[in-house]
């Protein structure tokens, strides 16, 4: 509960402000930074299911067919989660790097799971523009979203 | 611990499950996936807009930083333009009445007739995949799918999905966005075929039809004149002109002269790119297309946008070998990243109205 309701906090950020301020045209995303923050922090299970809801809840304020947007932060969790496999000891800047590369391959993610589905056209060029700049916006806010996401998954982590 | 890691894996399992079945319901236009945005709408556009009250004063400061320069040309460019353009649009206004009229004149449909919704943009695509805006009126207003959305300078993209009182607009330059077009290639020599007085034709310049209210003084009007002399009858003399009165030629234009109309299908390319026009036929007829030539909405009875919206002008002609035809940048009139009042027709072709 506690988590859908922060994620409901999460995107009234990214369909207001990050909507509005695009370095170089493109929007930071922070649906993607939050669950990149919990697969690094609790691991691949709970980096999915965080992804797989954080996505449904995106998917239901966007244009695009419904679901798309969830399988593609799915994967984009489980990826982040797989750093706890290579570094059970975490290291913060390896953590917050762990996040920058897990959000890139978001970003990758994302038109693909468009293309499955017909939506094909937006592999091109501008990707690598927009895989940079969320990179380095969700870097910056990075260290932020990891407490609060650590704040949120808390109570799900006591219970089990 | 075993119990829980169980849990976890049946719940991705069902999320995953879920969402396959939502694309697929999605893709097929269901009504039931629309009430489910529908009720999230309720929920989510109270904090939305709350969370936009606190934000709005952070973005406008980011743009105040990032963008001052700008508007500061932006401003000295613009006044200049407008007072290049104030005399230019009286006349062009004159035009548009006097063509509206024409068409009116001849039961053609015009753009003004159509009823039209003015909305305005209340939001942005959140995500860098989907070049869409949501705007302040819905299926209330009588918006519908697929209906064509314009600004002031010309078309900027067609309706995707409608909610009560909201409603998606996909852009032009979408790489999911196509509509049916025209390409209006003007010829430059305006040759026209002169039928005079005489048997001759002769070859001028002029392309109106001219009408003369005097007849000039050298005029030499032809007559025939026949008396046959019978007996108990009176001889009549009819005098016939050899062309209407004061009509001294007809200008009939050569049809190379009119301006051409192909149609070719228009493809946005994303936020980066220019959109395309495809399929231009590539006859002999139509020629050599030029850079800066319009592109107009084809319209047609299948058509999702009533004809002649205007949408840019050619920037890039690609040629291509054989016989697919000319491939054409198009640079659109309107300015996609400052969209704030829109315009949406309500319209539906033939084809779509129950």
């Amino acid at each position: 509960m506690r988590l859908v309701l922060v994620l409901f906090f999460v995107l009234a950020l990214q369909t207001t402000l990050f909507a509005q301020l695009r370095p170089f045209g493109v929007a930071g995303q922070m649906m993607l930074l939050f669950t990149a923050c919990a697969g690094v922090t609790y691991g691949i299970t709970i980096g999915t299911i965080t992804g797989l809801v954080a996505g449904l809840m995106y998917d239901l304020t966007l244009a695009t067919p419904l679901g798309i947007g969830s399988l593609a932060l799915g994967v984009v969790g489980a990826t982040a989660g797989i750093y706890l496999y290579f570094f059970p000891t975490p290291i913060w800047w390896l953590r917050i790097f762990a996040i920058a590369v897990a959000s890139a391959l978001g970003e990758i993610y994302f038109p693909i799971a468009q293309a499955m589905v017909g939506l094909d056209g937006w592999i091109q060029f501008r990707i690598i523009k927009v895989i940079a700049v969320v990179v380095v916006v969700n870097t910056l806010f990075a260290p932020g979203m990891l407490v609060v996401s650590r704040w949120v998954l808390s109570e799900r982590k006591a219970r089990t | 611990m075993a119990t829980a890691s169980t849990n976890r894996r049946r719940a991705i399992i069902l999320l995953t499950l879920s969402s396959l079945i939502l694309i697929t319901l999605d893709l097929q236009n269901s009504t039931a996936v629309s009430g489910l945005r529908s009720v999230f709408g309720t929920f989510f556009r109270p904090v939305e807009g709350l969370t936009r009250v606190f934000t709005r004063p952070i973005g406008n400061a980011w743009f105040g930083i990032t963008n001052y320069n700008d508007v500061l040309d932006e401003n000295s460019f613009l006044r200049q333009q407008i007072a290049q353009q104030e005399g230019a649009t009286v006349a062009a206004a004159a035009s548009v009445r006097l063509s509206q009229e024409l068409l009116a004149l001849n039961g053609l449909p015009t753009l003004a007739g159509i009823n039209a919704v003015t909305a305005q943009v209340i939001g942005e695509s959140p995500t860098n995949f989907s070049q869409t805006i949501e705007i302040n009126q819905g299926s209330e207003s009588g918006i519908r799918v697929g209906m064509p959305v314009l600004n002031a300078a010309g078309l900027i993209g067609k309706i995707t999905k409608v909610f009560e009182n909201r409603a998606f607009v996909m852009l032009i330059t979408d790489p999911d966005f196509g509509i049916s077009v025209k390409v209006v290639s003007i010829s430059r020599t305006t040759t026209a075929t002169t039928v005079a007085k005489g048997t001759s034709a002769t070859t001028s310049t002029a392309v109106p039809l001219e009408v003369s209210p005097f007849l000039p003084d050298s005029e030499t009007t032809t007559t025939t004149s026949t008396t046959v002399p019978i007996a108990g009858f009176t001889a009549t003399v009819t005098t016939l002109p050899s062309t209407p009165q004061g009509v001294t030629s007809i200008t009939v234009p050569k049809t190379s002269a009119l301006s051409v109309r192909e149609t070719g299908a228009l493809e946005g390319q994303g936020p980066s790119r220019q959109p395309t026009v495809r399929f231009v036929d590539n006859s002999v007829r139509f020629g050599d297309i030029d850079v800066g030539v319009p592109i107009v909405t084809a319209g047609g009875s299948r058509s999702l946008a009533p004809p002649d919206i205007l949408i840019g002008n050619v920037s890039r002609v690609v040629e291509r070998l054989g016989s697919s035809g000319p491939l054409l940048e198009i640079r659109l009139v309107a300015d996609l990243s400052n969209l704030s009042f829109l315009r949406i027709l309500l319209y539906q072709p033939i084809t779509e109205k129950k």
